[in-house]
């Protein structure tokens, strides 16, 4: 995936991401298309410690798009990976109120691509 | 004298009969109130000034032609076409959305009410928006048909809604798949094959 990764135009992070899913992969020419400036992983946020300050639980979200100041996390239809992400950006959202967050589905992507064309 | 023409539901009545289109969602005399109140507004709320209605090609042109009727001022029309995602990526080896039909005539000054048929991320109105914002019209505002507030990823300000709608795929007055059933004149659902159209 690196290969078309080196393609994008719109990525603003300083190292060549290396994208987890196909799914990720095409947030990212999503994005790119949209000429929507993003970064891959930029950030992640610490959901919880033990008693000792030991990270216990973090998230990293997938995406950043900073002209949004907003934070992107892509999942697959798989309903044991929904709900798991589901969890993490509720907490991230009690946690750090200030961020914002959404999930993005890959139906959503299905659904862009049929009303742009296909 | 000319003889009145049939309504449209007689003129297309295979949105019954094919097996992909499912129940109706909306039938075409709700629609038609929608507009009209729509209309309604539109027409109060620029009481006095002209009007700009500018419809992304294809899926808003019957919504476009039925509430520009349906506003009582003097309103011009205009049309964009934006390059498919798929294509782009697909075929000419460009990757960044444009305009493949653009305005025909500046905006500067006027007041611009882009006409949608659904808003969902909002990443493509956002594009739009962005462009139209540069060319100094005196307005810009959205009326869309359909609205899923819920799948936004980028925050617009939508000043007209036709309808907030499930996450469903819907054909008819304008929603397509794979650019047939746009001419039904009522929204129905689409029933999907097993397997599901994808993107990728």
């Amino acid at each position: 995936m690196t290969d078309e990764a080196s393609s994008f135009s719109y990525y603003r992070g300083t190292k060549e991401p290396s994208f987890a899913t196909r799914t990720e992969l095409e947030a990212a020419k999503l994005f790119d298309y949209h000429r929507i400036a993003w970064e891959y992983e930029p950030r992640t946020f610490i959901l919880d410690q033990d008693e000792r300050g030991n990270i216990v639980e973090a998230f990293t979200p997938d995406f950043f798009l900073p002209d949004l100041d907003l934070f992107i996390e892509v999942t697959e239809m798989k309903q044991s990976l929904v709900t798991a992400k589901n969890r993490k950006v509720r907490k991230l959202r009690e946690k750090y109120p200030d961020i914002r967050i959404k999930l993005l589905y890959r139906k959503d992507f299905v659904r862009m691509a049929q009303k742009y064309g296909l | 004298m000319t003889a009145p023409l049939p309504s449209a539901i007689s003129l297309c009545e295979y949105g019954s009969r094919d097996e992909r289109i499912g129940e109706i969602y909306l039938d075409a005399a709700a629609i038609d109130r929608r507009v009209l109140e729509l209309g309604a507004q539109i027409t109060h709320d620029y009481q006095g000034q002209d009007l700009l209605l500018i419809s992304i090609l294809k899926g808003a042109i019957f919504f476009m032609a039925d509430l520009a009727r349906a506003i009582d001022l003097p309103v011009e029309i205009d049309f964009l076409a934006i390059s498919s995602y798929m294509h782009e990526h697909g075929e000419t080896g460009k990757k960044a959305i444009r305009f493949l039909k653009d305005l025909d005539r500046p905006v500067k000054d006027k007041n611009v009410l882009v006409v949608e048929d659904m808003i969902d991320s909002g990443l493509t109105l956002h594009y739009i928006m962005r462009s139209l914002g540069l060319r100094r019209p005196r307005s810009l505002e959205v009326c869309t048909l359909f609205d899923r507030p819920y799948q936004r990823l980028v925050d617009i300000d939508v000043r007209y809604v036709g309808f907030e709608v499930p996450d469903d795929f819907f054909v008819g007055y304008g929603f397509d798949y794979r650019q047939l059933f746009r001419n039904i004149p009522h929204v129905a659902y689409l029933r999907l094959e097993p397997r599901q159209p994808t993107l990728f």
